[in-house]
């Protein structure tokens, strides 16, 4: 067994009297990737907010790398190499795609406050290998918001790798995306996982494309763990089939 | 490589990616255009008449507070009604100095900026923890407080009489020509540092908290502290910019530090465009020489200042500088998306690169552009 990257102990997160996430116990393993699957409000959304920091956990513990991270702010568990990707694109939309890269380095670079010098400049190599490898160079002038919905995915996931992550956490990489868009996607993340040694944990309503490139899934439904396998024992797993039946996606 | 399966694309539209490294042609517009542009002012001081260089003296200063309150509007996002907080406290380091025979004038101007940053540094950690509308409301209220803070204890400040002396200033500096170099000076140093400021590392990552300031902590940005710090900086030009008002005006008075004059260098910004480097400095010199000359013929400035500003916002949110900057860029893209595959990457680059080096990247499409960036 390889090492665990992430593992999170008894997480549970409420809004008022309504519970999202409740007790979930999850492990990802280094160089893994691991889906989280589930019906549409069974807690996915929330539980990756849990980890990035957005929310606190209302109960539970998140540790990465050994360490406990529950509880710590977005950009300090950033810094600490778990980057992410959320649901809606979210890039700097005024910003050129090259700016938005190099942007990411900067920050890695503990440059971010340095006020006096070239440093950025310097970078530009860096962030056109970052966008050659999502197949974006040749847009690097241009406006993000100018960018296709599947290339602006892509450009996040440039901007996520810039950062040298050690986990990429990905809150459902292919919503909204043309099957095409979907196709390029998957060959994207399972590319930089093959190329980049990555750790994955992604979000996903798609089956097909959890079960075509996940070692590990997890089955949430209702805020709570209902599967943990790999892909081929949940697949066989009655009760999962039974939630996706009885509540068709 | 999966890249290939990403769905084909065409240049829509091309913007200078300023922030990555520029070419030989761009360094040398980057080089001559202060060299043109103070060399000019220069001549100018030699020139024209006594009433029009100390014009232009004004407009100086006002350049100043603009762009360093630009810094936070067009680079940062923040809209701060406080500006004149930073400005009336760098016009009373002089005046009270002045007063109390605390230093001489020399002493009292190197440290306008460093009161400037501290005003800022406190008023910033309250107000920044707050977004958007609170923000602006806190900043305002700050200021108001200092406001009547001066105009309250006459025992100190003179209250709403103000300072008004010749004497607050070297005699040299009262003489309207050697005023006007000093502030040329001055003013041309602290918009260069203000550029240097905009193309480093942190004018970059400031412009992406401006962008998406949840996505800025998510590659591992302290929003808050980029914030502060660009407030901190701000508020130390607006210091100086204030100083310079006290060495034209040598006077100082409760209304440096009222929210009229906060709303002044916004309204330079917005007119002269908050997008473009320069554009701030182009809206103050058409306020000021706009003010002298239309209320020569009517009293009703404020309703012409209203009308203009409406315009601008209605019909070019980018400002004069937009208006102005924006039909090279339309022809530009006429003519990289008319060769679309003709054109090669280098080509398009070094066409890219005639772009006046003092745009920033930014789109030609208004009405998006005056979005206040969601704050998440």
């Amino acid at each position: 067994m390889a090492e665990t990257l992430l593992q999170l102990y008894d997480v549970t997160r409420s809004f008022g009297p309504f519970v999202a996430v409740s007790g979930v116990d999850l492990g990802v393993e280094a160089g893994s990737i691991h889906a989280v699957i589930g019906p549409n409000g069974a807690g996915k959304t929330t539980l990756f907010r849990v980890i990035t920091g957005v929310l606190r956990p209302t109960r539970g513990r998140v540790v990465f790398a050994g360490e406990d991270i529950s509880g710590k702010r977005t950009h300090a568990i950033a810094r600490r190499g778990l980057s992410q990707s959320a649901q809606i694109t979210s890039l700097f939309p005024r910003l050129s795609v090259l700016e938005n890269v190099q942007a990411a380095i900067v920050s890695r670079s503990r440059r971010s406050s340095d006020v006096a010098s070239w440093f950025h400049w310097s970078t530009r190599a860096e962030a056109i290998e970052m966008l050659e490898r999502v197949g974006l160079a040749s847009s690097a002038g241009l406006e993000a918001k100018v960018l296709s919905h599947g290339d602006q995915r892509a450009l996040e996931v440039a901007v996520a790798l810039a950062t040298r992550p050690r986990l990429l956490l990905m809150d459902e990489p292919t919503a909204g995306m043309s099957p095409f868009e979907t196709e390029a996607m998957v060959a994207l993340i399972a590319k930089l996982r093959h190329e980049e040694n990555l750790t994955v944990l992604f979000s996903e309503h798609d089956m097909d494309v959890v079960f075509g490139i996940s070692d590990r899934v997890t089955v949430l439904a209702q805020g709570r763990v209902l599967a943990d396998g790999t892909a081929n024992e949940v697949r066989a797993n009655d009760e999962v089939m039974a939630v996706y039946l009885g509540a068709p996606e | 490589m999966a890249g290939e399966a990403v769905l084909p694309r065409r240049p829509t539209r091309l913007v200078r990616s300023n922030g990555s490294g520029v070419g030989r042609l761009a360094t040398a517009r980057l080089i001559a255009t202060p060299i043109v542009v103070i060399g000019l002012l220069a001549l100018l001081g030699r020139t024209l008449s006594i009433n029009n260089v100390l014009t232009l003296e004004e407009v100086l200063g006002l350049a100043v507070f603009a762009m360093a309150t630009n810094l936070l509007l067009g680079y940062g996002g923040l809209v701060s009604f406080g500006q004149a907080a930073f400005y009336g406290s760098g016009a009373y380091m002089i005046g009270l100095s002045w007063l109390h025979h605390w230093m001489s004038f020399w002493p009292a101007f190197v440290l306008t900026p460093v009161v400037g940053a501290v005003a800022a540094l406190l008023m910033g950690l309250i107000a920044l923890r707050t977004r958007r509308l609170y923000f602006a409301l806190l900043t305002l209220a700050f200021s108001e407080l200092f406001y009547q803070l001066v105009n309250v204890r006459y025992s100190f400040t003179k209250g709403a009489t103000g300072i008004f002396a010749v004497s607050m200033i070297p005699a040299s500096l009262a003489q309207p020509r050697t005023g006007y170099y000093f502030t040329l000076g001055v003013a041309s140093a602290a918009i260069l540092l203000l550029w240097k400021i905009t193309v480093s590392p942190f004018g970059l990552v400031l412009r992406a908290t401006r962008e998406n300031r949840e996505r800025a902590e998510a590659i591992g940005v302290n929003v808050f502290r980029h914030q502060l710090l660009a407030f901190v900086i701000s508020g130390a030009f607006c210091s100086l910019a204030g100083a310079l008002f006290a060495v034209y005006g040598q006077s100082t008075y409760p209304d440096l530090l009222n929210w009229t004059t906060s709303g002044q260098p916004l309204f330079m910004a917005v007119i002269g465009g908050m997008f473009v480097f320069l554009g701030p400095a182009l809206g103050a010199l058409l306020y000021q020489v706009g003010f002298q000359y239309i209320t020569q013929h009517t009293h009703d400035w404020q309703l012409v200042l209203g009308g203009a500003l409406l315009l601008v916002v209605l019909f070019r949110p980018d400002g004069l500088s937009g208006l102005v900057l924006s039909n090279p860029f339309a022809s530009l893209r006429r003519r990289i998306r008319g060769a679309d595959s003709g054109v090669t990457e280098a080509e398009a680059t070094s066409i890219l690169e005639q772009v006046p080096a003092t745009v920033t990247p930014r789109s030609v499409d208004q009405r998006e552009q005056m979005e206040v960036p969601p704050d998440g």
